[in-house]
């Protein structure tokens, strides 16, 4: 997979996360994750960074997405290419969930949109070819920072370009899940994003409640496309 | 104190942002206005595991009826919480006591470093608030399995007991024993990325807390009572 002049990108190359810190737990989280999800039957997976992670935290997972028999692999910090390598080892071995929730991208510091986008296409791919029979929902990447800055455009740009190479794969789409999270000031309120960047509980409804009804409308007709 | 050198770790540094979006300074500014409007009792301040309580209904049920404010910020070392509380952050505010959680983001220090980093940041507070206690709540273990990062943290732990042995204004609440299971793992019910805890670990951590702040609360005179009348 490349992006641009034929450079190889390095949003899509699989890599795992280095154990920089030395406490080893990335591996851990990966390593739970492919043994949890041998006795589970998940319908939904959610995979991505710590947006999917907290989610599982708070009160809406078990109100909206446990039901529908959800799995959470979100670990805090991944980027694309750390998705990738989860996924290409191991976490869609022992499981066939009929959607797969992909949020992820917004810790892809040094990378441009572009290559951001082949990361995201890629982790599609590698969801295609592991779970034949899934479809693949893509959240849109939100504003962060409360006040405009260039990595609420760059990940502008990343939504741009996903939703235009998505709109031709028939097992993959897009949605947009902020609720209007920029004010008409152009700040982002620590109500919503506490640190300008995570959600609150209360902006995690706004996400999810949307969210559910897309995903419990794609879980009842199955496989159109 | 053991040498004449300055701990790396009470050296105050705010953090660069790298990334581009402004979002710890962002966070700061905040602090630093909040401070303007509010009359806190209880001042936490740390990082992540801080931060992430105010997101979980126990601050509801045990921290806001004590009127306490959170300046948590996710990643801070002791060297960027020093820098906040020296640059606005305990400008008009005079908390009773202040909860003082950071150091398990100090990668770069060893542990004594640490140790001497979180006690330059709890003297920093009694000096700018004379009458307040501060309690330094102890580093918790973090990873799965025993790893360098949790000798680490209990050695500072054990670094802060020593020297914290008399009885002062600076207490240590070290709770992290509790994580331990049997076998040396941390669970995921507690912690559910092996570091940050679920809404079960803070129920853990804040039942222990909120039994001493209000101990201590109970003891602190009525000041602002008695400047009312
Ligand atoms: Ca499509």
């Amino acid at each position: 997979m490349s992006a641009g002049g034929g450079e190889p990108n390095p949003a899509a190359a699989p890599s795992p996360c280095d154990d920089v810190q030395g406490d080893g737990r990335w591996l851990s989280l990966h390593n739970r994750f492919v043994s949890d999800s041998k006795d589970k039957e998940p319908d939904v997976l959610f995979v991505g960074d710590s947006l999917v992670q907290l989610m599982h935290q708070f009160g809406v997972w078990r109100e909206l997405f446990s039901p529908l028999h959800a799995l959470n692999f979100g670990i805090g910090g991944d980027a694309t290419q750390h998705v990738l390598w989860r996924l290409s080892n191991g976490e869609l071995d022992n499981i066939s969930p009929k959607v797969v929730v992909l949020w992820v991208g917004t810790n892809n510091h040094g990378h441009s949109a572009e290559q951001i986008c082949g990361g995201i296409l890629a982790i599609i791919q590698v969801i295609k070819n592991k779970l034949p029979l899934a479809r693949t929902l893509v959240l849109g990447l939100l504003p962060r920072g409360k006040r405009p800055n260039p990595l609420r455009q760059r990940n502008a740009q990343v939504n741009h370009l996903v939703a235009e190479a998505v709109s031709s794969l028939p097992h993959a789409s897009v949605l947009s899940v902020d609720p209007g999270f920029v004010h008409s000031n152009g700040s982002i309120s620590h109500q919503d994003m506490y640190d300008y960047l995570h959600l609150t509980p209360q902006a995690y409804q706004a996400v999810c409640q949307p969210l559910h009804g897309h995903l419990k409308s794609m879980l009842d007709k199955p496989a159109e496309n | 104190m053991s040498g004449h050198e300055t701990s790396p770790a009470a050296v105050s540094q705010p953090v660069e942002d790298v990334h581009g979006d402004g979002r710890w300074m962002s966070q700061h500014t905040r602090f630093v206005q909040e401070c303007k409007d509010a009359e806190p009792d209880v001042l936490f301040v740390g990082d992540s595991m801080i931060q992430l309580l105010l997101q979980h209904e126990i601050w509801r049920e045990l921290f806001s009826p004590l009127h306490a404010l959170n300046f948590g910020i996710g990643g801070d070392t002791t060297c960027n919480v020093l820098w906040r509380l020296q640059n606005g952050e305990l400008d008009n505010i005079r908390p009773k006591v202040v909860v003082l959680w950071v150091g398990t983001n100090n990668h770069q220090h060893s542990a004594e470093q640490v140790a001497e980093g979180i006690l330059a940041v709890a003297q920093l507070l009694t000096s700018r608030l004379p009458r307040a206690k501060v309690i330094i709540l102890g580093l918790l273990p973090r990873g799965e399995r025993p790893n360098p990062l949790r000798e680490k943290n209990v050695v500072v732990n054990s670094v802060l007991r020593s020297r914290l042995a008399r009885p002062g204004r600076i207490l240590l609440l070290d709770v992290g024993a509790r994580f331990l299971q049997p076998d040396g793992t941390l669970s995921q019910r507690d912690m559910f990325d092996f570091l940050h805890l679920t809404a079960a670990g803070y129920a853990a951590v804040s039942k222990p807390l909120s039994e001493l702040l209000l101990q201590i609360l109970e003891e602190t005179p009525e000041e602002r009572k008695t400047s009312l009348v």
